[in-house]
């Protein structure tokens, strides 16, 4: 608070007069803070669902570990001195101090969390924010071509295509990508090796981005190019740029398209949580050195540690995903960044 | 007549809805001289509104347009988009209904008009930003330089509207229309915008358009009127051939409009009269006067034949089997 009050002092002097409404915060900055607040909650939640739902499967980490072979004694051995038979809250509560002073625990094959978390994060926000903005981009571009005149030829190959995209599951693409560049044209490998710089991004997350981002691609275009289409048809400031003699490009770049992206900003954020599934699965499929992979590696081998630590990054991911869209609503959009109230 | 502004010539609106012909425009013609001001009244769907629209050419693709309209000699429709643009906004410009709506919520106020500047002339960033602060002091707003930098939100309803009649103005143009521009405004806005909009053609030399529903606002500023109904004119005249001393309105439905303006004379806690019945569905007019069904006075010819729209005293022309008569009002 003491950081706000400062910067409102900044605001102040000449000029300020008439904005007493600012005194007490720029409400973006307090709805960013309340925002980061919000999050605590949310991982706790995440946090406690996932280790619910782990402990009702039937716990047989101690058996994974030592394999079939072992007899029973060295099993209960082997759990209680993992702290294992211990009771469930017992053992959330445990992880959760542990978390709270930086330690996500050791994972089942003896390697610390920590470590693999900093190893595999890196390359699959990589992977994440590769999908994205070349699939926005992408939308972006073809939906306003498409607008410019629907049901012309753009809109009508633009409709095709996000069909498809639509209605290929991302795993099946994958393959159909691995097949044609990776083993007919070999210009990417058919499983990816660690990412160490640009070129090695480009080379082993390229395949894996596209097989995440065509299905992105076809929902971003066709939300937006209906958004622009309908603002273009109904809005009435369109029709007072038209009347002042803009151009039809200018006036859907300029006027339509930033009015437009609100919606497309919200579908963003809301898909981010489904996107985690989709990064575990082609992460297997390329043997992406990401923490996709790495979940559902720790799943088969009932690695709790892992496990929540691998979820706990997704979800404040998906967090920090949703808190980036309520900012970029205020970059947008002057009436929530001066937070008024009319109109 | 050869010195019109605009000439519109037997100017015909369709709209395809659904598969069926709604004519929205039927035929009007009309002219505006340089620097006079014409009022269309008119209620919602009569016709008026579409009407300036086609002229500017801001109807959706696909509306058949029909009859001509000429800018000084210059045949607006039919004209490609790109060729239009040319005039839009800088011979013809036009001022909304709903300020509020009309101005990109997005985009400072100064870009919008800087952008109304740039489209029409080769203007430096620098010199299109001085040209519309002028314009804004134009219109009267006080510190123009602040308002220049604000967004839409920030300004007040009539605030808001001085800034759409800034950007019409930006290219000086010899004709502006201001479609129902006082109608989302309250009562003392209003009256600003009005006689800012009388000063400013006075002082621009430029020729008003003024749509309304408003028979008041068109008896208080306009030298011509023409009365709308079902796109149809009904009813044309210099102000005074209507309002004026030894003028009267002739046209029935004119003369309900009249009747509905609430007077302070009028004692208190009495009805107002009120044009009854409902604007007729244009995919279904009648096959007589289209205004017969609520026509108090309507006898059977009425149902049966279009009255024709004629000169029936120099300068007046009326469409209507049974006028009332001069200086006589009917309902007294």
């Amino acid at each position: 608070m003491a950081l706000v009050q400062q910067i409102q002092l900044q605001q102040g002097g000449p000029g300020a007069r008439g904005r007493a409404r600012r005194v007490t915060g720029s409400p973006a900055l307090r709805m960013v803070g309340r925002r980061l607040l919000a999050v605590i909650p949310v991982l706790i939640g995440v946090s406690f669902l996932t280790f619910a739902i782990m402990s009702t499967l039937p716990n047989n980490t101690a058996q994974a570990i030592l394999g079939l072979s072992a007899s029973p004694a060295a099993v209960a051995q082997l759990n209680h001195s993992l702290g294992l038979d211990r009771p469930f809250w017992v053992q959330y509560w445990s992880w959760l101090i542990n978390v709270l002073h930086g330690n996500f625990g050791t994972a089942v094959q003896g390697q610390s969390v920590n470590h693999e978390l900093a190893i595999y994060v890196p390359t699959t926000l990589a992977l994440l924010v590769y999908a994205l903005v070349v699939s926005l981009a992408l939308a972006i571009i073809v939906a306003t071509l498409a607008a410019r005149r629907p049901n012309g030829i753009a809109d009508r190959i633009n409709l095709t295509v996000s069909m498809l995209g639509l209605s290929t599951a991302p795993y099946a693409f994958a393959f159909l990508l691995i097949i044609i560049f990776a083993v007919k044209l070999g210009w990417f490998p058919v499983l990816s090796g660690p990412v160490t710089g640009p070129a090695s991004f480009f080379r082993n997350l390229t395949l894996p981005a596209a097989s995440i981002g065509f299905g992105l691609f076809a929902i971003y275009s066709r939300l937006l190019r209906a958004d622009l289409v309908e603002q273009m048809q109904r809005e009435d400031y369109i029709v007072t740029a038209k009347a002042k003699g803009v151009a039809p490009w200018r006036v859907l770049i300029r006027h339509a398209l930033r009015n437009s992206l609100f919606n497309l900003i919200t579908v963003i954020a809301l898909n981010l949580g489904g996107l985690v599934g989709a990064v575990a699965i082609i992460e297997t499929v390329f043997q992406v050195q990401g923490i996709g992979n790495d979940l559902i590696t720790g799943i088969s081998n009932h690695d709790l540690p892992l496990i929540q630590g691998i979820t706990l990054v997704f979800a404040l991911v998906t967090v920090a995903g949703n808190l980036l869209a309520d900012i970029l609503y205020a970059v947008l959009d002057p009436r929530i960044r001066y937070g008024s109230t009319t109109s | 007549m050869t010195d019109a502004l605009l000439q519109v010539d037997d100017l015909r609106v369709t709209f395809a809805v659904g598969g069926r012909e709604v004519r929205a425009v039927d035929g009007i013609t009309f002219t505006v001289s340089p620097g006079a001001t014409l009022a269309i009244i008119g209620e919602s769907g009569s016709g008026k509104t579409v009407s300036c629209r086609a002229i500017m050419g801001l109807l959706p693709t696909g509306t058949a347009i029909g009859g001509s309209a000429r800018l000084r000699g210059t045949e607006l429709l039919g004209l490609s988009d790109a060729e239009l643009r040319r005039h839009r906004g800088s011979d013809l410009a036009m001022v909304f209904q709903d300020p509020a709506r009309s101005l990109n919520p997005t985009m400072r106020v100064g870009l919008q008009i800087t952008e109304a500047i740039t489209t029409h002339r080769t203007a430096s960033k620098r010199e299109a930003q001085a040209q519309a602060i002028e314009l804004l002091r134009l219109v009267r707003i006080p510190a123009a330089e602040r308002r220049f930098h604000e967004y839409p939100h920030q300004l007040s309803g009539g605030m808001r509207q001085r800034v759409m009649i800034a950007m019409a103005l930006a290219c000086r143009p010899k004709l502006l229309i201001a479609d129902e521009a006082t109608t989302a405004l309250d009562v003392t806005t209003q009256a600003q915008i009005m006689e800012l909009l009388l000063e400013l053609q006075e002082e621009l030399d430029m020729a008003l358009i003024m749509i309304s529903h408003d028979l008041g606002l068109a008896a208080s500023y306009a030298d011509e009127v023409i009365v709308m109904y079902a796109g149809k004119i009904v009813e044309q005249a210099p102000a005074a051939g209507l309002f004026g001393a030894g003028g009267a309105v002739r046209m029935r439905y004119t003369r309900a409009l009249l009747d509905a303006i609430p007077h302070l004379e009028r004692p208190a806690h009495t009805l107002l009269p009120v044009v009854g019945g409902r604007p007729p569905d244009p995919t279904a007019l009648p096959p007589g006067c289209s205004f017969a069904p609520r026509c108090q006075y309507a006898e059977d010819d009425c149902r049966a034949k279009v009255p024709a729209l004629a000169e029936h005293v120099p300068g007046h022309r009326w469409a209507c089997w049974h006028p009332c008569e001069n200086g006589a009002a009917p309902h007294d």
